[in-house]
């Protein structure tokens, strides 16, 4: 599991890659946490070379989502893989975060 | 008609493997307690903090009592005997000596195998019966440094601390019986009770403290996993585990006072 | 299903010349099993033909007396301790009598796996024990201990718990048994509804055959201590074995007897 950042005009695009899972959630929570502390709040995760995302996984986006929004940020998921759609729709995340098809949508949409 | 000697042999090979298992169960306590932490899978020390609550706080009141009346009754008993020597005095470093080596270790270990063995089987022995301890077992975490590890470190903490107050609060049994009856100065009865005492009379009580915590821990823990058949078995089990702890103390009370008796240590 | 389409598909649980024996009592005598991935798999038969103990083999908890268990490709059969626990953090289990810590609330029965297995905050972990016990219903339960729950409502927070670090297998022990039927008809559609949302094998032990006919891919009757037939509830259904027939028709008279007394009656009241 790999989390690369990059910064475009105020807006974070985390671009995550491998499964976020019960031994990586860990990691990528404090990824996150790092850029929260930074007071960066507008969020953008990419998760296009993502293959599987377990409850732990889930559990980890929604929190960095509830962070986030108590800074009064905003949170866009793009690039998901039917997979990954399916779990997010099945655990009726879909109706929470912000999915978006690609990285420019969601960069646009801030 | 069961042929005697079989039955003896039974008996004795069925024995031996409670024993062993007993044993087996000490050894893995003491590898999970070393090897725990350094495996980061150290029992949670807020399990440890909740037992020794139980086993040791909430016992306080209860051996409070029990020596302060065993220390104003061998005052009286021995004042009996002393008065007819004119050594009244002694009655001091005789409740505090006597507190100290046998009666503070002994008696606090009866009370705490009555309220805390005999709770450890009854809740284990449940856990057993209700298939908690095999669901343990499937979620990947072991009873025994789960369950026992904290249990043990409790009462080996607690009972000899335990023991320290029950030594005090004798003492302060015989001084009520010395003052008010007896009429002895109070500063020189506690001066006597203490001036008398030496410090192997303390350490070996505490020694026993600590193999009592272990006989009781280890008893009450082995017979509640062992529990089987349902709720009356639950009932058997706890009154096993009493009656077992209750005669180990006796009899590895009686081993280590001969050790200490005859070494001259 | 044909063999060819069988072969294709990935083996997760296989045991082979399973015998286990308490004393001189043959309890399972040769058992030869293959779970697929995915499928709900249902172990039928009788009270003591032995199915409880099949389960408790299958994850390593009881060992057999000869005879191996391959559990997620690993086999199991000479496992103990931590090497065992590695394959049993991959799996689920839901008890009979639901097995819930007394002394734990619900959210903290859901979990502990959790809590004693993974890194993550705590925060994180209270997110997914939401998520597990939305679930099976029980969202907003968290706080309130087993005692105050209902027979119903404890089996699904054992299966909440089970389910807390996304096992590929899930076993149930006679999760029907004890309910009533319309509690019972709820656990059976959480059990099909669960294998389908989290994609998981599920084995069911059970004798409860409403159950098995609305849960089951492919269904194992056992009896004595061996496997009878192994087939979908179709196959089943229309077995030709007089005993599988007798035990889905629930009938007293049959091969089965349910009389076990030895000796003659007569001579025992005259003797």
């Amino acid at each position: 599991m790999q989390i690369n950042l990059e910064e475009m005009g105020g807006i974070s695009v985390f671009r995550v890659s491998g499964d976020i899972d019960i031994n990586s959630s860990p990691d990528v929570k404090k990824s996150f946490d790092k850029a929260i502390n930074a007071k960066k709040n507008k969020v953008v995760i990419n998760l296009k070379d993502v293959g599987y995302v377990d409850s732990s996984g889930l559990a980890t986006l929604v929190e960095i989502f509830k962070n986030l929004r108590s800074l009064g940020g905003k949170l866009k998921l793009t690039n998901l893989s039917g997979k990954v759609k399916g779990l997010f729709e099945i655990t009726k995340l879909d109706k929470l975060f912000d999915i978006l098809p690609e990285e420019k949508d969601a960069i646009a949409s801030f | 008609m069961k042929n005697p000697i079989r039955e003896t042999g039974r008996v004795t090979l069925k024995l031996m493997a409670h024993v062993t298992a007993i044993l087996a169960l000490l050894y893995s306590t003491i590898s999970w307690s070393v090897m725990g932490p350094l495996r980061g899978k150290a029992a949670r020390r807020q399990s440890i903090f909740e037992q020794m609550v139980f086993a040791g706080v909430q016992s306080i009141v209860i051996v409070f009592f029990i020596s302060l009346f065993t220390g104003i009754v061998i005052a009286m008993q021995s004042a009996y005997q002393l008065k007819q020597l004119g050594a009244l005095i002694y009655v001091a470093p005789m409740v505090s000596i006597s507190m100290a080596r046998e009666l503070g270790p002994v008696f606090t270990a009866l009370v705490v195998t009555g309220r805390v063995g005999s709770a450890i089987t009854a809740e284990l022995g449940t856990m057993k019966v209700s298939e908690q301890i095999e669901a343990l077992e499937t979620i990947a975490l072991d009873p025994v440094r789960f369950l026992v590890v904290p249990r043990f470190w409790a009462l080996m903490i607690m009972l000899p601390c335990l023991t320290v107050m029950a030594d005090l609060v004798g003492i302060l049994g015989g001084l009520i019986v010395g003052v008010f009856n007896l009429e002895l100065n109070a500063y020189r009865y506690i001066s006597f009770s203490f001036d008398l005492l030496t410090w192997k009379d303390v350490w070996t009580g505490l020694l026993k403290a600590s193999a009592f915590a272990g006989v009781i821990s280890l008893i009450s823990c082995y017979v509640g996993l062992d529990t089987r058949g349902g709720a009356e078995g639950v009932g058997r089990a706890t009154t096993l585990s009493v009656v077992i702890s209750f005669i180990l103390i006796v009899l590895v009370d009686c081993v280590l006072t001969g050790l200490f008796y005859f070494s001259n240590v | 299903m044909s063999d060819k389409a069988a072969n294709e598909r990935e083996v997760v649980i296989e045991v082979k010349d399973l015998v286990r024996r308490f004393g001189n009592r043959t309890v399972l005598n040769g058992i030869n099993l293959k779970i697929y991935r995915g499928e709900t798999f249902v172990i039928m038969g009788g009270s003591g033909c032995g199915k409880s103990t099949l389960l408790r083999h299958i994850i390593g908890n009881l060992k057999p007396t000869s005879g191996r268990v391959i559990l997620l490709g690993e086999d199991i059969t000479d496992r103990y301790g931590s090497e065992l626990d590695k394959v049993r953090k991959k799996i689920g289990m839901s008890f009979q009598s639901s097995a819930l810590f007394d002394s734990m609330t619900v959210g903290e029965n859901v979990s502990l796996p959790l809590r004693e297995h993974t890194r993550l905050d705590k925060s994180v972990i209270d997110i997914m024990v939401t998520m597990k016990l939305e679930l099976v219903g029980l969202r907003g339960f968290e706080n309130l201990l087993p005692s105050e729950l209902s027979g119903g409502m404890k089996k699904r927070v054992g299966l909440a718990r089970a389910i807390a670090m996304d096992p590929q297998i899930i076993f149930y022990d006679e999760p029907t048994a004890g309910l009533d039927p319309i509690v019972a008809a709820v656990v059976d559609k959480l059990i099909v509804d669960l294998s389908k949302k989290l994609q998981v094998t599920s084995v069911v032990v059970t004798h409860d055959m409403k159950s098995v006919m609305s849960i089951a891919d492919r269904i194992a009757m056992l009896y004595e201590g061996r496997v009878l037939e192994v087939g979908t509830p179709g196959e089943i259904t229309n077995s030709r074995n007089e005993i599988v027939q007798q035990f889905i028709n629930g009938s007293p008279d049959g091969p089965v007897r349910f009389f076990q007394q030895k000796g003659d009656y007569l001579d025992d009241l005259t003797q």
